[in-house]
C-alpha cells in the first residue's frame, strides 16, 4: 500500500483550517441514560489523540457525540467554533465507526461510490482510494461476500474519499492483519501532520506507537488528558535481550528471552546498559516491559 | 440530507436506495410480482369474463405490500450495519432516511402493480375481453391507490417498528411481520365494502366514500408519523449496537 496519502495530481493537504474541537461539560448517552458525564477538553493541535478506556467506559459514545450523531443532554461540542450539528461542522469531520458501516446489496466500488455521492466526492476519488488501500481486486465483489477484515479496509477507504480537518476513528485497525494495520497506522500518522485525529484502540502498543496525546475515559468521565510521554507506569521494568548469556545477568529475573530489572525510572537506563556492556554483555535489545498506558485500564 | 448538501446528493441517495432495495429485497419483489402475475394470468386465461375484473384488483394491494418490503430490508440492514449512523454523521436527517424508505417502498409497489396489471390485463384482452369501465374503475381508484397506500402504511409502521425494537432477523422480525400489518388497511377496506354490499348498501357513492375515508386515514397516519419522527424516533434508535 502506498503510504502517501494523497495521490499525485491531487492538491496537497492544506493546513488545518482553523478546526478545533471544544467539548464543554458534555453529558451524553442513549435514551436518557447517561454514559458520558461532564466531559470537557479542547483539541486544537494537529496530532493523534488516542482515546483509551475499558469496555463500556464511553469511548464510542464520545466519538458519536463528537461526530454530531448523539446530541448531548448537557454541554456542547463545537467544531471550528460552531455547533457540531451544523453542516459546516459536519463537513470538517470524518467519522469511522467501530462497525464497518458498509451497505449490503452493493459491490465494493458501488459502496464507495454511494459514500462518494453522500460526501460530494468524485469518481476519481473512488479510483484513488481503491489503489491507495489496495482493494481494487475486491471492487467487483459484493460487500456481503467480504471477510470482516476486507470490509474494514473498504470502510477505511471511505474515510479517505475526501480530505477533512478532523478524523474520528473508532478502533480503525480492529480485525485487520498486522501488515494492513501497520499500513493504516502509517496513513494515519501522515494525516496527523496537519489534521486532528482521534483514535481509539484496545492495542496499547499500537496506541503508544501512534499517539502523541492520550484521553483516558473511565466510567464516562475524562480521567486523563496528557501527552503520552508524560504518563509513567507505577514501576519501571526494563527488559534486556542479549546475543549470548552472561554471568553479569545472574541476578536478573527472566521472562521469555528477556532479563528483567526494575529501576526507579527511565533515567537510570543508560547507566545500567553502560554498566552491563562494560562487563561484556552483548545487548541485542532493551525495552520497557510494562506499557504505561495499561494503568489507564485499571 | 440537509439543504447545504449538493443537489445531486438526495437524489443519488434515493436512487441508490431503490437499487439496493431491488437487490436486498429481491425475494419479496419477485414473490410479490410473481404471485400477482400468476394470479392475473390464471384469472384472465382460465376463468370467466367476470372473475378477472372482480377478483384481480382486490388482491393486488396484498402482493404490492409484499413486493415493497425491500425498502424496509435496506433500512433494517443499514441500521444494524451502522450505515444510518454514517449518514447521520454526514448530515442526513432521520426524516430524510424515513422518506427514503417510504419512497423506495412506493417505487417497489409500483413495479409490482405495473407488471401485474400489464401482464394480467394484457392476457385478459388477448383472450378477447374488453376493458370494462368497472375494471378500469376497480384498478384506477382501488387497486393502484390502495396498493400504494398500503405500501406507505407498511413502510411507516415498519420503520418505527424496526427502530423501536432490538435488531433481530427471521419471521419474528419486523420485516417478517410487517407484510401482515401492511395489508390490514386493504383488508379492512375490502371487508367494509363487502359488508356494505351484503347489507344492500352498495353504490358508487358509498364505494367512493369508503375508499376516500380509507385513503384519508392512511395518509393521516403516514404524515403524522413522518412529522413526528424527530420526536418519536430519536437518533439513538437508528444506531448500530455499541
Amino acid at each position: 500500500m502506498d503510504a502517501k496519502l494523497w495521490a499525485s495530481g491531487l492538491e496537497a493537504p492544506r493546513p488545518i483550517d482553523g478546526a478545533e474541537i471544544v467539548c464543554r461539560s458534555v453529558t451524553a448517552g442513549y435514551l436518557g441514560s447517561q454514559v458520558l458525564h461532564e466531559v470537557s477538553f479542547t483539541i486544537d493541535e494537529p496530532s493523534v489523540y488516542v482515546v483509551l478506556g475499558p469496555n463500556g467506559a464511553g469511548k464510542t459514545t464520545l466519538f458519536r457525540t463528537l461526530a454530531g450523531i448523539l446530541q448531548p443532554y448537557q454541554g456542547e461540542v463545537l467544531v471550528g467554533g460552531e455547533p457540531v450539528d451544523r453542516q459546516t461542522s459536519r463537513d470538517r469531520l470524518h467519522y469511522l465507526s467501530h462497525v464497518d458501516g458498509m451497505p449490503d446489496g452493493l459491490r465494493v466500488r458501488e459502496a464507495l461510490e454511494f459514500y462518494a455521492r453522500v460526501e460530494r466526492a468524485t469518481d476519481s476519488d473512488v479510483e484513488r482510494v481503491l489503489d491507495q488501500l489496495e482493494i481494487r481486486e475486491l471492487s467487483g465483489r459484493f460487500m456481503a461476500r467480504l471477510s470482516a477484515g476486507q470490509r474494514k479496509r473498504v470502510s477505511i477507504a471511505r474515510v479517505f474519499l475526501r480530505e477533512r480537518s478532523i478524523y474520528l476513528l473508532d478502533e480503525p485497525t480492529t480485525g485487520l492483519d498486522p501488515k494492513v494495520a501497520r499500513e493504516i497506522r502509517a496513513l494515519i500518522l501522515r494525516l496527523s501532520h496537519d489534521r486532528i485525529v482521534l483514535y481509539s484502540s484496545h492495542n496499547l502498543f499500537e496506541a503508544r506507537e501512534i499517539g502523541r496525546y492520550v484521553l483516558a475515559i473511565k466510567a464516562g468521565r475524562l480521567a486523563l488528558f496528557d501527552r503520552i510521554e508524560n504518563i509513567r507506569s507505577s514501576r519501571f521494568v526494563l527488559g534486556i535481550r542479549v546475543l549470548e548469556p552472561s554471568d553479569a545477568l545472574a541476578g536478573f529475573e527472566r521472562e521469555g528471552e528477556y532479563f528483567l530489572k526494575e529501576l526507579p525510572g527511565p533515567e537510570q537506563v543508560p547507566a545500567l546498559l553502560g554498566d552491563l556492556m562494560s562487563r561484556g554483555v552483548k545487548i541485542r535489545e532493551a525495552r520497557e516491559m510494562e506499557n504505561p498506558l495499561e494503568g489507564l485500564f485499571t | 440530507m440537509t439543504s447545504s448538501s449538493s443537489s445531486e446528493g438526495p437524489l443519488s441517495l434515493l436512487r441508490i436506495t431503490v437499487r439496493r432495495a431491488t437487490v436486498s429485497g429481491r425475494f419479496f419483489l419477485v414473490y410479490g410480482t410473481g404471485i400477482s402475475v400468476l394470479l392475473g394470468v390464471t384469472l384472465a386465461a382460465f376463468s370467466g369474463s367476470n372473475s378477472f375484473p372482480s377478483a384481480f384488483p382486490l388482491f393486488l394491494p396484498i402482493f404490492g405490500v409484499v413486493g415493497s418490503m425491500g425498502g424496509l430490508v435496506v433500512f433494517s440492514n443499514d441500521r444494524t450495519k451502522g450505515v444510518l449512523e454514517y449518514l447521520i454523521a454526514y448530515g442526513v436527517s432521520p426524516r430524510r432516511l424515513f422518506a427514503n424508505v417510504l419512497i423506495t417502498s412506493l417505487v417497489l409497489a409500483s413495479i409490482v402493480v405495473s407488471v401485474a396489471i400489464g401482464v394480467g390485463v394484457g392476457v385478459y384482452v388477448a383472450k378477447g375481453h374488453g376493458v370494462s369501465s368497472y375494471l378500469a374503475l376497480a384498478l384506477g381508484i382501488y387497486a393502484i391507490p390502495m396498493t400504494l397506500a398500503s405500501a406507505a402504511f407498511a413502510a411507516t409502521v415498519g420503520v418505527y417498528w424496526t427502530a423501536l425494537s432490538s435488531p433481530r432477523q427471521g419471521l419474528n422480525s419486523p420485516i417478517g411481520l410487517v407484510p401482515f400489518v401492511g395489508i390490514l388497511p386493504a383488508l379492512a377496506t375490502l371487508g367494509t365494502l363487502v359488508g356494505l354490499g351484503l347489507s344492500g348498501k352498495s353504490s358508487t357513492e358509498v364505494f367512493l366514500i369508503v375508499l376516500g375515508t380509507a385513503f384519508g386515514l392512511i395518509a393521516i397516519v403516514v404524515l403524522v408519523l413522518l412529522g413526528m419522527i424527530g420526536r418519536l424516533l430519536r437518533r439513538e434508535r437508528l444506531l448500530s449496537p455499541a
